[in-house]
């Protein structure tokens, strides 16, 4: 016999190969309708043509137009809610960055008594139930005449935003390895250079990221926005909701959530790119 | 210079945390004073404990009961998705980097745009009752948006949490040391055994983080509740905006949002409990 007969170890071993490769691709494709189909369903209801109206049981529209975003873009409120949205979010963010910066420093460099209590209470924003948050720091806001004003929202969404600056922020100073700072302390750096050349720059990435989450969750923010800020500051989350509560337009909605999600999944990806997982999990995972 | 140290320590420390820390507690300060008749708004403020006693009624039981169970719902049932994601992330395969930042996405997709997306797939006339009715599996559509249980809301609570249980999961199994499996195939367990014995014991810690960070943001939902639930019973915090809202009772609102905080508290202390206990510590 001319042809070699395979061991028997080596058909288990190629069949099992073959399984789980088959099991992977399976999985990727179950992945690819369980998001993209979504996906796909909200792009195609917002190129709706009302001439041609999408209903049961076509699988697909028979025409599609731009008709919606024109529609959606000159007859309601989304301009202006756009401006507020991206005027209220890098301003959030910049306050968060500032007033995160020295806590972080600390709690990343510094041991002292309470450290892990303040690291517990610093996440509460994201624990605390939101729509009660919501409605009774505007009475506290309507009190001090912060309530339907600019200020206080910039105000709420700091709060939100912070959490996630401030434990990624510390991540980052406590990634910093003291060899370093020692070297740069014998070699006789003073606390401003240390602050320039060693601080800053190592915990750069963590600001990158930081400054993507805070803005993410600046510009996703509802509760805070629906209760503070409706009727006098329209965002794209609230105008959505109108959208989708009140008078449920399906295709308006559509064109209104695909302003809102399509820059945040960009920034995912941005984030992604340039950073390591560590800062998603350090942002979201381990508690 | 000790002294020096500490003072700043405390300095440097207000920006952030005392900026969270002053917010919160004056929300949380505003809610329990509402809920106990002081800074009354539409009324007469004085000390009172009417606003209890009169709290719960039928339609704050039922509100109660329909947040828990959408609460435990959500949490557990995101919890049968993700755990196996989570498992089968850990191998390493071809394309397991893109299938993550595929997994990723609903993260970042705000809560509103996931309870759109969703409802245009479980509509009366959406995707999946035309492919159950096409498959021959049920005759009429299935109504499951806006229907008495609830589904909608688990539905789109379910896909937009997947993704954030698996980030926390996936980090803890991270944590088991690869020797402890490796000794326990060498003593000859099976897949099976080393699943049962060694990686969920071992993986139950960021279970528990995991759900219980589920169910307090889904208890305490409103905007997904809102757009996707039954109308009879409404969700907690829909009963308490609009009761606070629409019938301009602040401090029964108040009272309300105490229950909500008190039950999330609740949860995260048996949570810490459970932790202990598990890790043999009691």
């Amino acid at each position: 016999m001319a042809q070699q007969v395979k061991p028997h170890y080596r058909i288990v071993e190629q069949r099992r190969r073959a399984f789980r490769t088959t099991l992977v691709v399976f999985f990727i494709l179950v992945q690819l309708v369980w998001i993209g189909v979504p996906m796909l369903m909200a792009v195609l209801w917002s190129l709706v043509n009302p001439d041609y109206p999408w209903s049961y049981p076509q699988v697909f529209p028979s025409h599609l137009s731009f008709y919606q975003w024109n529609y959606v873009f000159k007859f309601t409120d989304i301009v202006r809610a756009i401006a507020t949205s991206y005027s209220v979010a890098p301003s959030a963010t910049f306050l968060t960055f500032l007033l995160a910066l020295p806590t972080a420093y600390i709690l990343g460099r510094r041991k002292f008594p309470g450290r892990e209590a303040i690291k517990i209470l610093i996440l509460l924003p994201i624990i605390m139930p939101g729509m009660v948050v919501a409605l009774f720091l505007s009475r506290v806001f309507s009190f001090i005449g912060l309530d339907q004003n600019f200020f206080g929202l910039i105000l709420g969404h700091t709060l939100m935003a912070m959490p996630y600056m401030l434990r990624i922020l510390t991540t980052s100073f406590e990634a910093i390895p003291q060899d370093i700072i020692d070297a740069a302390e014998n070699l006789g750096a003073g606390s401003f250079v240390k602050f320039t050349e060693i601080f800053i720059p190592m915990v750069l990435p963590g600001l990158f990221a930081g400054t993507i989450f805070s803005f993410i969750t600046s510009l996703e923010e509802f509760n805070l926005t629906f209760v503070m800020g409706t009727p006098t500051f329209e965002t794209i989350p609230t105008i959505l909701f109108a959208f989708l509560g009140y008078h449920f337009i399906r295709t308006n909605a559509a064109v209104v959530a695909l302003i809102l999600m399509i820059p945040n999944i960009t920034m995912l990806f941005i984030a992604e790119r340039f950073l390591k997982t560590q800062y998603l999990a350090a942002a979201l995972g381990k508690m | 210079m000790r002294e020096k140290t500490r003072l700043s320590t405390i300095l440097l420390l207000i920006p952030g945390a005392g900026f969270i820390f002053i917010f919160l507690s004056a929300a949380i300060i505003m809610t329990i004073l509402q809920s106990l008749g002081l800074f009354s708004i539409t009324r007469a403020s004085r000390f009172s404990l009417e606003y209890w006693q009169t709290l719960f009624d039928r339609e704050v039981i039922d509100s109660l009961l329909f947040s828990l169970k959408v609460g435990l719902g959500s949490s557990l049932g995101t919890l049968l998705f993700s755990y196996p994601l989570a498992l089968f992330m850990r191998k390493r395969f071809f394309g397991r980097q893109s299938l993550g930042s595929l997994l990723k996405i609903p993260i970042f997709v705000p809560a509103l745009v996931a309870a759109f997306l969703i409802i245009n797939l479980i509509a009366f006339h959406g995707i999946v009752n035309y492919l159950l009715q096409a498959l021959g599996i049920i005759h009429e559509p299935l109504r499951m948006l806006r229907d008495k249980f609830g589904w909608g809301v688990l539905f789109i609570q379910v896909w937009k949490n997947t993704p954030f249980q698996l980030l926390i999961i996936s980090s803890s199994l991270e944590t088991i040391r690869t020797d402890i499996e490796d000794a326990a195939m060498n003593l000859g367990a099976g897949k099976l055994a080393l699943l049962r014995h060694i990686i969920l014991p071992l993986s139950i810690p960021g279970i528990l983080v995991a759900v219980i960070l589920v169910f307090i943001m889904t208890f305490g939902d409103y905007a997904i509740t809102k757009v996707a639930g039954p109308v009879y019973p409404i969700s907690l915090s829909i009963r308490m905006h609009t009761t606070a809202t629409m019938f301009q009772e602040w401090n029964r609102a108040a009272g309300i949002g105490v229950i909500i905080i008190v039950v999330s508290l609740l949860f995260v202390w048996l949570y810490s409990r459970l932790a202990r206990f598990l890790q043999g510590s009691m």
